[in-house]
């Protein structure tokens, strides 16, 4: 076990290292002087130079990127263009998003698995059609139509939940509920396609399986053979799916929070592209890379736990 | 004494019929092909279809409602939207088909070279493909995007380019477990080079996967190339695209709503009937996944 651990360690640290080079590359390569960009409207040549000096833009590119993860492993990311610290910005704005991405994974688990399991007890009936199509209309929906249509119902025409905006939990949870709910439905509802195909076929897979049929000539109700045996047994599926689903999740993210005008991490990243920003954009993204590979080494992880026999075939790539 | 000759049907032909027998028995992959067919038709015909120009203003009908002159209404322009959705069509298809063909380019042969061949090229092309793919598909195409600027052409690429990753993990997959093959022993053993065995042998044999990953990467594409333009990093207003228009369809949620309904549902639907051909195809080629 250790061993595994270790393994799909190293490899996590290779590709942070090479996606951090990446970041670096990337945003150099993004057309636009940096120097002009923290200048603002100056373009006094003696002042470009002060800059260009004192962010050390000369230095050649290896110099650069070696000072930036230096001081990044420390957890300072540098100050953007209007002299923020740029660690303290990405801190500010990631727990409104872990907010809207948690309150999405609860929403896309308990409908995805709840329709999908339905849709397997019920196989061949209206109820599995039904939710089959919608699942499937659910796959195509692009996050950001399916946000204006939910304002358009719920806030323009009905007026139940506000169209956009953020308010902190500890001022006013349930304001803070209101708000979630429409960018957490539409940021969950891609999952909860994804995952509801998934329990189902794992779910019909589980119910055909010796085991249940033990269970049900043992006499056990319905409820229990499908609740305790099939269920438990397809649960597996779930966690690899949310897993290969985070990156959708992250993209839909920064599509929700802009439609929704929540100024969270999705909202900074575009912002930063927009802005030119260099310092806070190459923050940005990197914290992207290393939270994604991070949580699927978690999975991972948690994945061997779940079923050993993972750790004894997995590994190579 | 007389006997028929009955016309030999080679084994490639004989493949093919039972192919198409397969797919006519699916509804759903014949609706969706015609879906497919039919937006590409109107994309391609847009200007002898659409009844106005996308950029003619109609000022005495601003922000209308649907109606017997501007069926899908009109927009704050007064610019026909039945009109711009079909117009549109050309922005998501354009971008949709050449992403996905610029992707296959790229990692097809890339993929082929790392399975076939193994060894420390393919430790090191797997390596970059596990970095890229710890970039999400649209963060990568956004990035990208913004780097080169926004303009059609340019998101296209940078679509294209994201998509390459996962389909470098298919192909390399697939040439890894084809070289194993049987008959691409048999072919080593008689003496065949490897342009021989990789054209003539693994490529083919892999091709149905990579027609059925392409018709995927289209739909992915298209709605790429909507979320790109949405966020100001694709095509540019005036050009009509469903993304732009839905963008521009923000403000006036209140007064004109069919403005951002129907590009949506433009988008839904070609997207839907790529997604459907491509679970379609799937199951045509390998009946065995069939649910």
């Amino acid at each position: 076990m250790g061993v595994f651990i270790l393994r799909k360690l190293g490899a996590a640290l290779i590709v942070v290292f090479l996606a951090s080079v990446l970041v670096f590359g990337g945003v150099r390569a993004i057309p636009g002087d940096p120097a002009l960009a923290y200048a603002a409207e100056d373009r006094d040549p003696e002042v470009l130079a002060a800059i260009r000096d004192k962010y050390g833009l000369d230095d050649p590119l290896p110099v650069q990127y070696v000072r930036w993860v230096g001081l990044a492993v420390q957890g300072d990311l540098g100050t953007d263009t209007r002299g923020l610290p740029v660690a303290e910005t990405i801190v500010t704005r990631i727990p409104l998003t872990l907010e809207l991405a948690g309150l999405a994974i609860l929403i896309g688990t308990v409908l995805g698995i709840g329709a999908g399991v339905i849709a397997a007890v019920r196989r061949g009936k209206p109820s599995d059609y039904a939710a089959t199509t919608v699942a499937l209309l659910g796959l195509s929906v692009p996050h950001f139509w399916l946000g204006l249509l939910m304002i358009l119902v719920f806030a323009v025409n009905l007026g139940w939940l506000p169209a956009s905006g953020y308010v902190p939990f500890r001022e006013d949870p349930v304001e803070n509920l209101k708000h979630m709910l429409m960018p957490a439905i539409v940021l969950g509802a891609g999952l909860s396609a994804v995952l509801m195909r998934q329990m189902r076929s794992a779910m019909l897979e589980s119910l055909g399986a010796d085991y249940v049929r033990t269970a049900r000539a043992k006499g056990l109700s319905e409820w229990t053979v499908v609740g305790k045996h099939a269920l438990r047994n397809s649960l597996i599926t779930v966690t690899t799916v949310i897993g290969l689903q985070l990156g959708a999740l992250i993209s839909g993210a920064v599509v929700t929070e802009q439609i929704f005008g929540i100024a969270g991490f999705g909202r900074l990243t575009v912002d930063s592209i927009a802005q030119r920003d260099y310092a806070l954009l190459q923050g940005v993204v990197l914290v992207v890379a290393v939270g994604y590979v991070v949580v699927n080494l978690l999975v991972d992880v948690a994945y061997s736990l779940i079923n050993p026999r993972i750790r004894v075939g997995g590994g190579s790539t | 004494m007389s006997y028929v000759e009955a016309t030999p049907l080679s084994a490639r032909a004989h493949r093919r019929r039972i192919l198409r027998r397969r797919f006519l028995r699916r509804p759903a992959a014949v609706a969706s092909l015609v879906v497919v067919v039919g937006s590409i038709l109107g994309a391609a015909l847009a200007p002898s279809i659409a009844p106005y120009s996308p950029d003619a203003t109609d000022f005495n009908a601003l922000l209308a409602g649907p109606s017997r002159e501007h069926l899908m209404g009109t927009d704050d322009l007064g610019r026909d939207t039945f009109s711009r959705v079909i117009w549109g069509a050309r922005a998501s298809i354009q971008a949709g088909f050449f992403a996905t063909v610029l992707a296959m380019v790229i990692a097809v042969p890339i993929g082929l070279v790392a399975g076939y061949y193994r060894g420390w090229l393919d430790t090191v092309i797997a390596r970059i493909t596990d970095v890229l793919l710890a970039f999400p598909f649209l963060i990568l195409a956004v990035g990208l995007a913004a780097i080169f600027g926004p303009s059609l052409l340019n998101a296209t690429l940078a679509l294209g380019i994201a998509a390459v990753p996962p389909l470098v993990r298919i192909a390399r997959g697939e040439a890894l477990a084809l070289r194993e093959e049987d008959y691409v022993r048999a072919a080593v053993a008689n003496g065949a080079n490897d342009a021989v065995i990789v054209g003539r042998h693994i490529l083919p044999n892999m091709a149905s996967t990579l027609l059925v990953q392409a018709t995927l990467t289209i739909p992915a594409a298209i709605i790429g190339e909507a979320v790109l333009s949405f966020l100001g990093l694709g095509v540019q207003p005036p050009t009509p695209s469903w993304g732009v228009m839905l963008n521009a369809a923000q403000p006036y949620l209140n007064e004109a709503p069919s403005l951002a309904v129907y590009p949506g549902l433009a988008i839904v639907v070609v997207a839907l009937a790529f997604n459907l051909l491509g679970d379609g195809l799937r199951d045509v080629f390998d009946p065995k996944t069939q649910r």
